[in-house]
């Protein structure tokens, strides 16, 4: 993603997340006993690593140039039943050993972990990966 | 006859086609969708509907649809992507009279579980500050959630009283949206003849939503808008939550421009008589609207 697309933004870490929050024209002064979250979730700390949260990529995941993932509808459904499938093209479409984001059509669903020997392992949340197990469109 | 018909009966004159009224409380409450335009757009989101089996019809509002037949047994994706949210048509409407802009400083005091904070945000294109409140700890939990779901930017989410919240910040904008009796809601079960969603407490809800309104109104800027909804029909917790801030402020009505029908707020009620401005508020009732009944009030400081 361009780094311009974040100038309107502030980014603020609490615990093991950073959240977005759209930069104010005066400073933000937290209101003490009452303050529970700003933002939007943006990226998480799992082992060590940074991972892109899910609503993140669903409202940013247009803006991403690379690492996008386009899968069709069935793929899909067995990354979510299985946990993890095999992509033969997987090493010619996204770097390895990372998180990639995962998109049906003009959809942004989430992201998923890309692994040497074109593995891919689901990161939707559960909701997510019980609704595209089961989805059918008209 | 039961208390909540008792309750009804006392609104017969003041509710036009009352009979009519009370046979539409026998019908279900329809389910109606607003779309996030913050993550997609209106037409891709209907459309995107439409392929996931959900029947639906326009209304007078762009980004609401009513849903006319969808299996309640999947869960949606559009949902799950935060392509819509599950709203009244009538909850949407202190909104658009609120009419948040971009840029302007934004407080929903009693906000959870986030239906009109996340749309005062859609409205604001999330730009701007808005600030979620609401007092329950176990009620900011949704809200997170559904300011999260909707991918939401602009929003601080606080929790606290109402009526005593301390914030360093004065506000263009700030919806009440106040805990109420919620008559609004009420159904018939047609098969038991029973009330559905009645509310039971003893909890003096007028004095609550006086204090709100009191305190909301001062953390207006001067030349600020507050407005004050509830999904109930009690006068005591509408027109005389109104009328005391009238009198406790320099506060005065403006007209609502909605793209609804409506009557007018009530002016002699029981022997009293409440300030003339207070006919510029609006009633919203169930069988006018297809809908929650609603109250909406629009106030302007100084």
């Amino acid at each position: 993603m361009s780094q311009g697309i974040f100038a309107d933004f502030d980014m603020f870490a609490f615990s093991r997340q950073a959240f977005l929050f759209r930069r104010q024209p005066f400073e933000i002064k937290w209101p003490e006993g009452a303050f529970v979250r700003c933002g939007l979730p943006f990226v998480r700390n799992v082992a060590g690593f940074l991972k892109p949260t899910t609503v993140f990529i669903q409202r940013f995941g247009k803006e991403a140039r690379r690492n996008v993932l386009e899968l069709d509808l069935d793929i899909i459904a067995s990354l979510c039943i299985e946990g993890e499938i095999s992509l033969p093209t997987l090493s010619e479409s996204v770097d390895i050993q990372g998180y990639v984001i995962v998109k049906f059509k003009e959809h942004y669903l989430g992201t998923a972990l890309a692994l040497e020997g074109n593995r891919l392992l689901c990161r939707f949340p559960k909701a997510m990966r019980q609704a595209l197990s089961r989805l059918t469109l008209r | 006859m039961s208390s909540y018909l008792d309750t009804l009966e006392e609104y017969r004159d003041l509710i036009p086609e009352f009979h009519e009224f009370l046979e539409h409380l026998r019908k279900p409450l329809p389910v109606y969708f607003r779309i996030n335009s913050l993550k997609t757009d209106l037409m891709k989101a209907k459309a995107f509907l439409k392929d996931e089996g959900v029947d639906f019809a326009e209304t007078p509002i762009d980004e609401v649809v009513k849903v006319l037949h969808h299996d309640h047994q999947r869960p949606l994706l559009s949902y799950l992507l935060g392509y819509i949210y599950p709203q009244a048509i009538s909850s949407c409407l202190p909104v658009i009279a609120l009419d948040p802009r971009p840029e302007e400083t934004v407080l929903d005091l009693c906000a959870a579980p986030g239906g009109k904070a996340t749309y005062i945000s859609q409205r604001m294109q999330d730009r701007g500050f808005l600030v979620a409140n609401d007092r329950k700890r176990g009620r900011i939990t949704p809200l997170l959630s559904n300011v999260k779901r909707l991918g939401i930017t602009n929003t601080l989410v606080t929790q606290g009283r109402g009526e005593h919240l301390l914030l360093p910040y004065s506000f263009h904008k700030v919806l009440v949206d106040a805990p109420c009796s919620g008559q609004g809601k009420y159904r018939i079960d047609p098969h038991t003849g029973l009330v559905k969603y009645m509310v039971k407490g003893k909890t003096n809800l007028s004095a609550i939503q006086k204090a709100l309104i009191k305190h909301a109104f001062d953390m207006l800027m001067p030349g600020g808008v507050l407005v004050y909804s509830t999904c109930t029909l009690n006068v005591e917790e509408n027109e005389e939550v109104v009328e005391f801030l009238l009198k406790k402020r320099r506060a005065s009505l403006a007209p609502l421009d909605l793209p609804v029908e409506y009557e007018p707020g009530i002016t002699h009620f029981r022997g009293k008589r409440y300030h003339g401005q207070i006919r510029l508020a609006g009633r919203f009732y169930p069988h006018k609207i297809d809908s929650v009944g609603f109250f909406v009030a629009k106030i302007v400081k100084g």
